[in-house]
């Protein structure tokens, strides 16, 4: 492999894994606060992919559909932790598992109806045509992928170390009991982290159509979300983000070392091997539960 | 005593069947029963949607203008989910539960592969509008007949013979995915190239339906210099394909597969899709300004006012000119319905269309290859535009079946 | 219910189906078939989930694995499919057991993620592995043979069903009644304390996971012979999704609640034909309302109105 392929290699697997660990930031943030793990999140990037299609053909200029995304996004999660997440948060782990999901396909599924499936698209906010330089070639909306991830990234880590609902947050994912009898509204914190997560999903979408396309099939991105949050350990932030980019690359490297057969493979054999040898994974805090 | 008593009862139950077939099922004095199956949940829900909705259309025309020799036709629809399993259960349903006189299939390749033997078996009639597996028309089957797509042998004629005979594209590049159709384009392009043409693709690569990325095809495919780079998949694929193409520096034009000669190919892919070719199987394509598709089209918002963008699609069309057909036939069967007398009046359609919208469909005794036509098309300025280019070669697909 | 009434009431609906399905036309039989395949998949799910504990997104995979081992047996070995079946069913519990080792130091969501991961896996297998197993387009199974020559007819085949569904429902019962499923229960209810009264959890767990993977491999098997083909998609996540339903909507933890939930559902496809269009909404809606209202599940209504009393079932949270 020339020097040059390797280097376009690692964009590709940047831009895609990017994508990747923004979804693992939507996943682990309520998984830290509340303990649940929504299997519904990839639903959450489609449904913001569907409403950035909405908006755009609205023809409202980039900035305001970035914003109504975010807002709609974190109402959307609001919504979903009141009405659906709060009966079952004390349920056993078996019903807010499947429960996540079942939420996951209703949205699916209610897009499927509205909008049909035949896949669509929406230009990305720098035009499509890639940026050339030194003999490399980078899609502008990937590097504005990786900015956005950045920005957010950063964000999220401001937000637990210096802001009060932040740090309520973290008190609560430590010990809920402890927090609430320190005067935290725990039913506060709940809703703030689920808003979260379903904003930063829905803004994913919203960066991901131009790249991936806009069907009602995109969900299944969570998957990938979900090994690279396992390789963060599930409670580490910047844990997550370098997984989704680790799943990223090492997707992008094995298509071609290894070919397109067995490439599909490697994200799971490594989730499998990350949950027997280092459930905690490469970052955080070995909290795992065993009998 | 209880078990002869049941084996007699099976027995009696076993010829129970065959007792209604002699009354052919499905034809009563004021209506005609078909059955109907294609896939509208899951992924691949636009084409049987599609499907559904153009034949309802077509049926809908035909009921309106006073039926077949005095009766209602019937539609009977079943989901397959784009599962050949499914699509097995469906028909079988659609026979022995529902007794439908006859079927036709609007859904994908896939799925209806699942259903060819037990139809082949029943012996009533299988129309197949929208799959083009090799196993509906080969070996022959007379109870089996193909409508809108083509064989998959007769796009591989055509795109050899395009992609050859066009002087720039020596050098081949193939990518298809892992399901039916797009397999079976790849290897018959493959095949036809080699054996008309003697050229042997510079790169063959595969991949996953659903795939998001697909960067090692792609580095494979830019190793090999190609002239063009044909691409035989899902427009969700081709247009992620298509982007990381450009990505890569690979800048040589590609040429698809026909079920991505539509609109949503371009829906998809956007400035992505300028200049790609491909061919198409029905003459106008839904978004056209001509007359004769903005009538269509007006009737079929008519009929569906509320349907989801991207529609209506190739499908409702390809559906509905065989829906046309079928009901053509029925007719020409006369009063006394029975199978037999469908098959030999299918055979004995020429040239058939019912309008401008549909390509000609021609059955014999020995073949029931509806359709052999495909128009090239280049996607100019965000649009389909057809090609002036016309195939010389006559087509070898018929030749078998002598 | 007292083990011995439910034996009874069990033996003769069985008994009933098998002689009704002298009488039933082929679509029907069809069917029952294939609800009754719905109930051995369920009541494997039911002793992993529902009595264990233990959460399993890969309970259709090992219904794959059933199903293509009985299929590759039949077509590339030509085996009679009193063999081809239970090979297939013990080659799923042989998977269910390797599933099981990593799954012992698991629990909660990373047994779901690494379920689901290994569902996954075979999908990608099955799928590359064309050659073999027909990959995304399927494969054809040819008709089940008492021996070379003697085919298997629909009447018969169904008798076959109806005979291992008695089966499984029998031994589901029986295993639930014994030592073992006291253990089982233990797992799921207290760990810890199962551990300390000198119960093997790991052993435990391992047994779950090969017995509820056997049940659904002999399901598979029957599957790829009642229905004549199979392909991936009949054994992806919506499945194993489907699976979970029934246990949920029937109740876990019981015999009954899975030949409830399994029979129940298995009939929804037909009573929603005219809508069929919003038939996954309406599936994942059943599923999404009972777990928020009424998580223990059907087979608990029933016992509420015959007791009277609100009170929650045996052997549940």
């Amino acid at each position: 492999m020339t020097g040059t392929l390797a280097f376009q290699l690692a964009i590709a697997g940047v831009s895609v894994g990017s994508i990747y660990a923004l979804v693992a930031l939507a996943i682990v943030i309520p998984f830290k606060a509340s303990g649940v793990l929504n299997f519904g999140q990839g639903e959450v990037v489609t449904a913001g992919a569907y409403l950035a299609l909405v908006l755009t053909t609205l023809a409202l200029p980039y900035p305001l559909v970035v914003v109504v995304v975010f807002v709609l996004g974190a109402l959307g999660g609001v919504l979903i932790e009141r009405v659906l997440i709060r009966p079952i948060v004390s349920a056993p782990e078996f019903t807010i598992v499947i429960a996540t999901f079942a939420i996951g396909l209703l949205i699916k599924g209610a897009i499927s109806l509205r909008f049909g499936d035949s896949p669509v698209s929406i230009d990305g906010p720098f035009g499509m045509v890639p940026i050339e330089f030194a003999n490399l070639r980078v899609n502008p909306t990937s590097a504005w992928i990786l900015v956005c991830t950045a920005a957010v990234t950063l964000a999220i880590i401001a937000f637990f170390k210096y802001t009060r609902m932040g740090k309520a947050m973290r008190a609560v994912s430590i010990n809920a009991e402890a927090a609430q009898l320190m005067g935290i509204r725990v039913s506060s914190v709940y809703r703030w982290a689920w808003g979260i997560s379903t904003a930063i999903g829905a803004f994913a979408g919203l960066l991901v159509a131009p790249v991936i396309g806009i069907n009602p099939e995109i969900g299944s991105l969570i998957l990938r979300g979900l090994v690279a949050a396992v390789i963060g350990g599930f409670t580490s932030v910047t844990g997550a983000v370098i997984g989704g980019l680790a799943v990223g690359l090492i997707e992008t490297y094995s298509g071609v070392l290894i070919g397109s057969a067995v490439k599909n493979l490697v994200p799971f054999l490594l989730l499998l091997l990350l949950l027997v040898f280092r459930p905690y994974g490469l970052f955080g805090a070995a909290e795992i539960k065993r009998v | 005593m209880k078990r002869v008593r049941a084996l007699v009862w099976t027995a009696i139950a076993a010829l129970l069947p065959s007792a209604a077939l002699a009354q052919e099922q499905g034809v009563s004095a004021d209506t005609i029963t078909i059955g109907a199956f294609g896939p509208i949940t899951g992924p691949a829900a636009y084409i049987g949607l599609g499907g559904r909705d153009g034949m309802n259309l077509a049926v809908k025309e035909v009921n309106a203008a006073g039926g077949i020799n005095g009766r209602k036709l019937v539609i009977v629809f079943e989901d397959d989910a784009h599962s050949p399993t499914r699509a097995l259960a469906a028909v079988k349903k659609l026979f022995e539960q529902d007794k439908v006189f006859a079927v036709m299939s609007v859904g994908g390749s896939n799925a209806t592969v699942g259903a060819v033997d037990y139809v082949k078996e029943r012996g009533q009639v299988m129309y197949v509008s929208i799959a083009s597996a090799p196993q509906v028309t080969w070996p022959f089957s007379r109870n089996l007949f193909r409508g809108g797509t083509t064989e998959a042998a007769r796009y591989g004629e055509l795109y050899a013979e395009y992609l050859a005979t066009n002087a720039k594209t020596k050098r081949i590049a193939i990518m298809s995915g892992r399901e039916e159709y797009p397999r079976n384009e790849g290897d018959a392009t493959v095949a036809k190239l080699k054996s008309w043409f003697d050229i042997a693709p510079v790169a063959r690569v595969e991949f996953n339906i659903n795939d998001k990325d697909f960067t090692g095809q792609l580095v494979e495919v830019q190793k090999s210099n190609p002239d063009i780079v044909a691409f035989f998949g899902n427009p969700a694929e081709a247009s992620i394909a298509m982007r990381q193409a450009k990505e890569l520096g690979i800048k040589q034009p590609f040429f698809v597969g026909s079920n991505m000669v539509d609109p949503s190919l371009i829906a998809a892919a956007r400035s992505n899709a300028e200049g790609v070719t491909g061919f198409s199987l029905i003459p106008l394509l839904p978004g056209s300004q001509l007359p004769d598709m903005v009538k269509w089209e007006g009737a079929w918002r008519k009929e569906y006012p509320n349907a989801p963008a991207g529609r209506p699609n190739n499908f409702d069309l390809l559906a509905y000119g065989d829906a046309h057909v079928m009901a053509e036939a029925l007719r020409r069967a006369g009063k006394d319905l029975t199978t037999d007398s469908l098959i030999r009046a299918l055979e004995a359609i020429q040239n058939y269309r019912v309008g401008p919208v549909a390509t000609p469909r021609t059955f014999s005794t020995k073949h029931h290859v509806g359709n052999l036509t495909l128009v090239p098309m280049m996607v100019k300025n965000g649009a389909w535009e057809p090609l002036p280019w016309n195939s010389t070669r006559e087509s070898d697909i018929l030749k078998r079946y002598q | 219910m007292p083990m011995q009434r439910g034996s009874l009431v069990g033996a003769c609906v069985f008994a009933v189906l098998a002689i009704a399905g002298a009488f039933l036309g082929s679509y029907p039989t069809y069917l029952l078939n294939l609800a009754m395949i719905n109930v051995i998949a369920a009541l494997g799910l039911n002793l992993l989930t529902g009595n264990a504990g233990q959460i399993s997104l890969c309970h259709s995979s090992f219904m794959a694995i059933g199903a293509y081992c009985t299929a590759l047996l039949t077509a590339r070995l030509g085996m009679p499919f009193w063999i081809a079946i239970p090979a297939g069913a013990s080659a799923a519990a042989g998977l269910g057991a390797l599933l099981g080792l990593p799954a012992i130091r698991l629990k909660g969501i990373y047994l779901a993620l690494a379920t689901l991961g290994f569902l996954q896996i075979v999908q990608i297998l099955v799928e590359e592995f064309a050659g073999v197993t027909g990959g995304v387009r399927g494969m054809s199974v040819p008709k089940p043979a008492f021996y070379a020559g003697l085919r298997v007819a629909q009447y018969p085949l169904y008798l076959v069903v109806v005979a291992c569904c008695a089966f499984a429902v029998w031994t589901a019962g029986n295993i639930l009644s014994s030592r073992v499923g006291r253990e089982l229960n233990a797992v799921r209810l207290s760990p810890h304390a199962a551990q300390a009264l000198g119960v093997s959890v790991a052993r435990v767990k391992l047994v779950a996971f090969s017995l509820s993977a056997a049940y659904a491999g002999l399901a598979g098997g029957l599957l790829a012979n009642v229905v004549g083909f199979i392909d991936p998609t009949e054994f992806g996540v919506s499945a194993s999704l489907r699976q979970i339903t029934f246990i949920v909507v029937g109740g876990m933890g019981s015999v009954a609640g899975s030949v409830i939930g399994a029979t129940v559902l298995s009939g929804l496809p037909e009573v929603l034909r005219p809508v069929k269009e919003y038939s996954d909404i309406i599936y994942t809606a059943i599923l999404l309302g009972f777990l928020l209202f009424l998580p223990h599940g059907l087979v608990t209504v029933g016992e509420r109105l015959r007791m009277g009393v609100i009170g929650t079932r045996q052997g549940s949270e």
